[in-house]
């Protein structure tokens, strides 16, 4: 019977840097290994711990997987620091994903921010598979500084896309940055997307995900329409250890999306 | 309705000795007097010619620490087989109703959901629960608060009611009917008579245990998941948190409390993962990278334990996530009572009996 807390091994082939705190890792799985946008996975540093991650590459590239990682603390600062070609462990994927069949034929609205544009990249990889069946795709980007902008050379050609919209922000500019200044909340006016037909998909850090998600509800959008990627703390993924829970719910088994409809009248979920 | 067999005291006695070939055989061993001066019980693995001794409440240790140790590895990885250590074929005599009832609640937690685990499932097959009715309570039993009556009628491999002479052995499982199967000599089909002693015994039981609990005016399972959703915000957990020193004992000691923390350590060049017990009053439990921390109060801790087990359990599973034992009552050295915490929400929101 197969052990739920046994990783695979997968190998370490490359690391990209994307910002000064945030790196992406491709990993090589030695046995199959699939995922849906969305979906995340516990990865282990053998012998030295684990934490949950969303895989931030195309679900149907089925040979290697790109983790993208803020160096956060234990395990994130020892992945960042370490050399190319060791041994890691993943377990999962967990939770449910992104539902992508019900965006279709509505205007995609994605609002990322920080290290929260991960799992967003493996979602446009998603939609980009399919783009017909989507309305639009109105992606609004924010970054703390011109400097943490990740992903930077392939942010012009997602952009260049047709039915995309894209635009980021940074919240404090400087000489070198010439595009938007402001913080994410104020690009979320006059979007170019119908709101009786229309979905958002948020995903940052949680005081953003909550400003966001306060400024959506004011802009019209139904509480079902918008979807969250919740963040706890998590240490098995499948819904046995008990630390992800916020009320009736554990974000690793019945998220880690959620719409805020299933969610708002949970306490605390901000925190 | 279940087979019931009568089985004589002496003919236990020759049984469990049987057993013990094949089993290794737990059953209730007498501690020494504890503050309250109640007997307390502690399941110990027997030796020959250890005589079965009679509980009439429940062990002190969970039952839980059969199936999940407090510590231990839960895999290698990544090239070598796994090499867990199951706890071979084991017997556990002594297992009473809040028992039972607490592993439909770890059941549900590892076996099903997302995935069972391995480790649990082999346990639970290698075990038989060999269950008795309470002829006692303690002090801190409150079981039928929690729609629990004091005696097993389900979930159990085999059950025990002691008659004057000897047992009625209820079988409840086909495990349970494969003992009496495999050892017919001891057993007897059960008089009509000695059903109907069974029946006083326990209504018997049942009654004093009533007179007991009515004064103490603990809320019914009816309006518990109120009380934690409307009390929410009430000053009942920062009041009761007060005289919390967060050494987790509540948790630990908690037969439906299942909550673990992986680690992963290197043994002998091996690379491992640790399971062990954790505990939502613990500091850390909620924390996440960066130090932000949705528990950081002791007092959202507790009411975190609270709605777990009164609003979590009732939604997935309809039950309360607490199975009445008051083990929690008494290792908590900050004397926080899970009793009187539902009383004072109770209280706090007009709903006092
Ligand atoms: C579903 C999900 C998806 C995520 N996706 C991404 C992603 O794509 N990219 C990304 O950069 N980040 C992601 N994160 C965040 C990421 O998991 C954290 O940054 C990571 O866990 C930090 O680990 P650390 O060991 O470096 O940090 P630390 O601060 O050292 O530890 C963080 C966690 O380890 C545990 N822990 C550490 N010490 C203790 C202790 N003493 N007792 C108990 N617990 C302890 C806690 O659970 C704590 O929350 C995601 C998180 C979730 C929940
Ligand atoms: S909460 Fe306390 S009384 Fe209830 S099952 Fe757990 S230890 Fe027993
Ligand atoms: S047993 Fe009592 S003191 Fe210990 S953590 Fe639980 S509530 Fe706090
Ligand atoms: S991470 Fe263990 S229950 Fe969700």
């Amino acid at each position: 019977m197969k052990n739920i807390y046994k990783p695979i091994e997968g190998v370490l082939e490359n690391i990209i840097t994307e910002s000064s705190k945030i790196k992406t890792f491709v990993i090589r799985p030695k046995e199959r290994f699939d995922f849906k946008c969305g979906q995340f996975i516990e990865l282990t540093l053998p012998g030295i711990g684990e934490a949950p991650f969303t895989p931030s590459s195309d679900p149907a590239v089925k040979e290697k997987i790109d983790v993208t990682i803020m160096n956060a603390g234990k395990v994130t600062s020892l992945l960042h620091n370490s050399p190319k070609n060791i041994s890691l462990g993943i377990r999962g994927p967990y939770g449910k994903g992104y539902p992508l069949h019900k965006f279709e034929g509505k205007d995609v609205l994605i609002v990322g921010g920080g290290v929260g544009l991960a799992p967003l990249r493996a979602l446009l990889f998603g939609l980009f598979a399919d783009i017909n069946k989507y309305n639009k795709i109105v992606f609004r980007y924010g970054a703390r500084t011109a400097q943490d902008i990740i992903y930077k050379d392939q942010i012009p050609v997602w952009a260049a896309k047709e039915r995309v919209d894209w635009l980021t922000t940074v919240d404090v500019g400087d000489p070198s940055w010439t595009g938007h200044v402001g913080l994410i909340t104020t690009v979320l006016n006059d979007l170019p997307i119908d709101m009786k037909k229309a979905v958002a998909i948020v995903c940052g850090p949680p005081i953003m995900m909550k400003f966001v998600t306060l400024k959506l509800l004011d802009l019209g959008f139904a509480p079902a329409d918008i979807y969250l990627s919740m963040e706890k703390s998590m240490s098995c993924g499948l819904g046995k250890c008990g630390h992800c829970r916020i009320g009736k719910f554990y974000i690793c088994k019945d998220g880690p999306v959620f719409t805020y409809e299933e969610l708002k009248d949970t306490h605390d979920i901000w925190d | 309705m279940n087979k019931v067999y009568f089985i004589a005291t002496d003919k236990l006695s020759f049984l469990v000795e049987r057993l013990r070939d094949n089993y290794t055989v737990f059953s209730p061993a007498a501690k020494p007097q504890n503050y309250t001066k109640e007997v307390d019980y502690s399941f110990q693995k027997t030796a020959a010619k250890d005589t079965l001794l009679f509980n009439p409440y429940r062990c002190v240790e969970p039952l839980k620490s059969f199936f999940t140790l407090a510590k231990e590895k839960a895999a290698d990885y990544f090239a070598c087989e796994d090499n867990l250590k199951d706890l071979g074929q084991v017997i556990i005599f002594g297992v009473k109703s809040c028992d039972i009832q607490a592993h439909r609640i770890q059941d549900f937690v590892f076996l099903e959901g997302a995935a069972e685990e391995s480790l649990y499932r082999a346990r639970r097959e290698n075990t038989i629960l060999i269950s008795s009715d309470c002829t006692a309570f303690k002090e801190v039993c409150f079981c039928l608060s929690m729609d629990v009556l004091p005696h097993p009628t389900t979930g159990f491999d085999m059950n025990l009611s002691p008659l004057n002479d000897g047992f009625l052995a209820e079988i409840g499982s086909e495990k349970g009917q494969e003992l009496v199967n495999n050892y017919p000599e001891y057993f007897a089909v059960a008089k009509d008579t000695q059903i109907a002693a069974r029946l006083a015994k326990r209504n018997n039981l049942i009654e004093r245990l009533k007179r007991e609990l009515a004064p103490k005016n603990i809320p019914p399972t009816s309006i518990q998941q109120r009380l934690i959703k409307e009390g929410f915000s009430l000053d009942t957990w920062s009041q009761f948190m007060q005289t919390c020193v967060e050494c987790g004992g509540c948790n630990l000691i908690c037969d439906t409390c299942h909550c673990f923390l992986l680690e992963d350590r290197k043994s002998a060049g091996v690379n491992e993962k640790v399971k062990m017990w954790d505990s939502c009053l613990y500091a850390n439990y909620a924390r996440v990278a960066g130090g932000a921390n949705p528990n950081k109060m002791r007092a959202q801790r507790l009411r975190f334990r609270f709605t777990k087990k009164f609003d979590f359990f009732f939604e997935h599973l309809k039950i309360p996530g607490c199975c009445g034992c008051g083990r929690c009552i008494e290792v908590c050295p900050g004397k926080i009572d899970i009793r009187e915490v539902l009383k004072d929400l109770a209280k706090k929101l007009n709903l006092a009996q």
